[in-house]
């Protein structure tokens, strides 16, 4: 697969998951202009594929469920991914073997769907989608460096999420709509869950220009009552800058007032910047 | 042939599931037997409920939805060519599915925020206001689930759609809102603004924040600089929480937009 995607999404397989992909998907939708009716069909066929991961991939345990979108083309790609054994190819010609009503429903929503055994690494489905959305998106290009993304991956932990997207566009509308439902999740009254977004548009604001790479990473570790995410790849140096440039005259560092603390961890030649949250009662 | 055996009247009573859909099928499209078309209804309702359900998430009312999906079922029904051989299932969950589609475009769906998000970003706006006074402070996505019997994802999706859409008025009374509180947003900001007129602020007008309107900046400065909660906020100057979320939401904007405009002078 030469083609980085413009989202990748590694999360456990717990239902309340699907909902995350979802509101990936909504954020796409407004920045490639899908049409609403375009949206509940991409929507709509994604979540049984997640939904089958959910319910089969692992024996009702737990384990991976990785998310692909690919926008950079008129027809729009998105791929979900397990580590155990999901919707298996050779179910796929019995249709009444596979269970349940989730495999005509991603026939019925897509132009194209392939089941992929990836040969003991797990199984994935890859549906196409031929949606008029007027605008595609810029490759994502250079992700995070192999050895990076291999040990963020996968992320199974319970309350854990991490995600990589790009272009910056697509970070905007995406990210404030998942971190307002994992704030959601993590019991944030509804004035929190307010600023959580308003913490996510600044720090996009000010973190674009500050990037290592063409794309963002994000991880999100949650707790009742606390949210901390990491975004980066950072240059050197540049997490500070970005508190720093967030500064209103008179109001201080909007990302500092937001937020309940903040770290910076450096890694090679590239930084982290963490911020928590918190829900204050 | 099996199924011969099949009772000349089908017993209402009777799960429908137990009789053979196939022998159904010909009873109903070679014989017009109603009896045989009723019991495929009953055996098959409960995919077209799922259907309209999984589909129309979030969107139109779920009582609407499922009258479409079971037209389209009943399309299905008389479609379905028994002698082909595929279940009814995967011939069915297409035509169904259209018909949902169909409606949706039709009913201007795709261009307009759907009535039913509309009409439950309003009920959870309303909804958090009442829990924040009752309580004294904001209720959480789930309290307001529970309070307004709606999903979380819901609660979510309204939360999304009052920031993102111009569809809750900021100027429009909100309905059950007494004395003070029924009046226009409009119309309170200007007398409080005059009591918040503070000299620390005036001192940082010729900055960025002078671009602001005063009840814009106030509100940032209730906010960041009295680290108030956006529901403290909201029951200080009359407004909604949702609509402070939205102001605060616009000053920042704008505000990064003026210091990040070139050859802007700070």
């Amino acid at each position: 697969m030469a083609e980085t995607p413009n989202v990748r999404l590694c999360l456990s397989n717990r239902a309340e998951n699907v909902l995350l992909v979802r509101q990936t998907l909504s954020g796409l939708a407004e920045t490639i202009g899908l049409s609403p009716v375009e949206l509940n069909d991409v929507s709509t066929a994604v979540s049984e594929a997640c939904n089958n991961v959910v319910l089969h991939a692992y024996g009702g345990g737990e384990g991976p469920l990785e998310v692909e979108i690919h926008a950079s083309s008129p027809v729009l790609e998105v791929v979900v991914r397990d580590r155990g054994c999901g919707i298996q190819p050779r179910d796929v010609d019995h249709e009444e073997v596979a269970g349940g009503i989730g495999l005509p429903v991603i026939r019925a929503l897509t132009q194209e769907v392939e089941f992929n055994d990836l040969g003991g690494a797990g199984t994935e489905v890859r549906m196409r989608f031929a949606t008029a959305h007027p605008r595609t998106l810029e490759l994502a290009g250079k992700e995070l460096s192999p050895g990076a993304a291999a040990r963020r991956d996968p992320p199974t932990a319970h309350g854990t999420l991490a995600f990589t997207v790009g272009p910056p566009a697509l970070a905007r509308a995406v990210l404030p709509r998942v971190l307002s439902a994992l704030a959601a999740r993590a019991h944030f009254s509804t004035d929190r869950i307010s600023d959580t977004q308003l913490l996510a548009d600044a720090l996009l604001a000010h973190a674009e220009g500050s990037l290592d790479a063409s794309c963002l990473s994000v991880d999100v570790e949650l707790e009742p009552r606390s949210l901390e995410l990491r975004i980066g790849p950072l240059r050197a140096g540049r997490s500070e800058a970005v508190l720093e440039e967030a500064t209103l005259d008179g109001l201080g560092s909007v990302l500092e007032r937001l937020s309940d603390g903040h770290e910076i961890s450096r890694e090679g030649a590239s930084e982290t910047l963490g911020l928590r949250l918190a829900e204050h009662r | 042939m099996p199924g011969t055996a099949v009772a000349a009247s089908t017993p209402r009573t009777t799960p429908a599931s137990t009789e053979d859909p196939r022998e159904l099928f010909l009873r109903w499209q070679r014989h017009g037997d109603h009896a045989a078309r009723e019991a495929l209804v009953t055996c098959f309702m409960p995919l077209a409920r799922s259907l309209a359900r999984r589909y129309g998430r979030s969107s139109e009312p779920f009582e609407d939805l499922l009258q479409v999906a079971s037209l389209g079922l009943l399309k299905a029904m008389d479609r379905y060519d028994v002698e082909r051989g595929h279940p009814f299932q995967s011939f069915a969950v297409p035509t169904i599915l259209g018909e949902m589609r169909r409606y949706f475009r039709d009913s201007g769906w795709a261009v307009h925020v759907p009535r039913g998000a509309q009409e439950r970003a309003l009920k959870v706006r309303d909804a958090q206001e009442r829990i924040a006074n009752e309580r004294g402070r904001a209720p959480t996505a789930n309290q307001l689930a529970e309070y307004l019997e709606l999903d979380t994802e819901e609660v979510i999706d309204a939360l999304q759609a009052i920031q993102a859409y111009e569809t809750v008025s900021l100027d429009a009374p909100r309905p059950g809102a007494e004395g003070d509180a029924g009046a226009a947003y409009v119309d309170l900001i200007g007398g409080e603004d005059e009591r918040y007129e503070l000299v620390e602020l005036d001192a940082t007008v010729s900055s960025v924040l002078g671009h602001l309107p005063p009840r814009e900046r106030l509100i940032l400065k209730m906010r960041f600089v009295e680290d108030l909660t956006q529901t403290a906020i909201a029951e200080r100057i009359g407004i909604s929480q949702m609509q402070v979320s939205r102001l605060l939401r616009r000053s920042l904007d704008r505000l990064r937009a003026l210091t990040h405009a070139p050859g802007e002078a700070l």
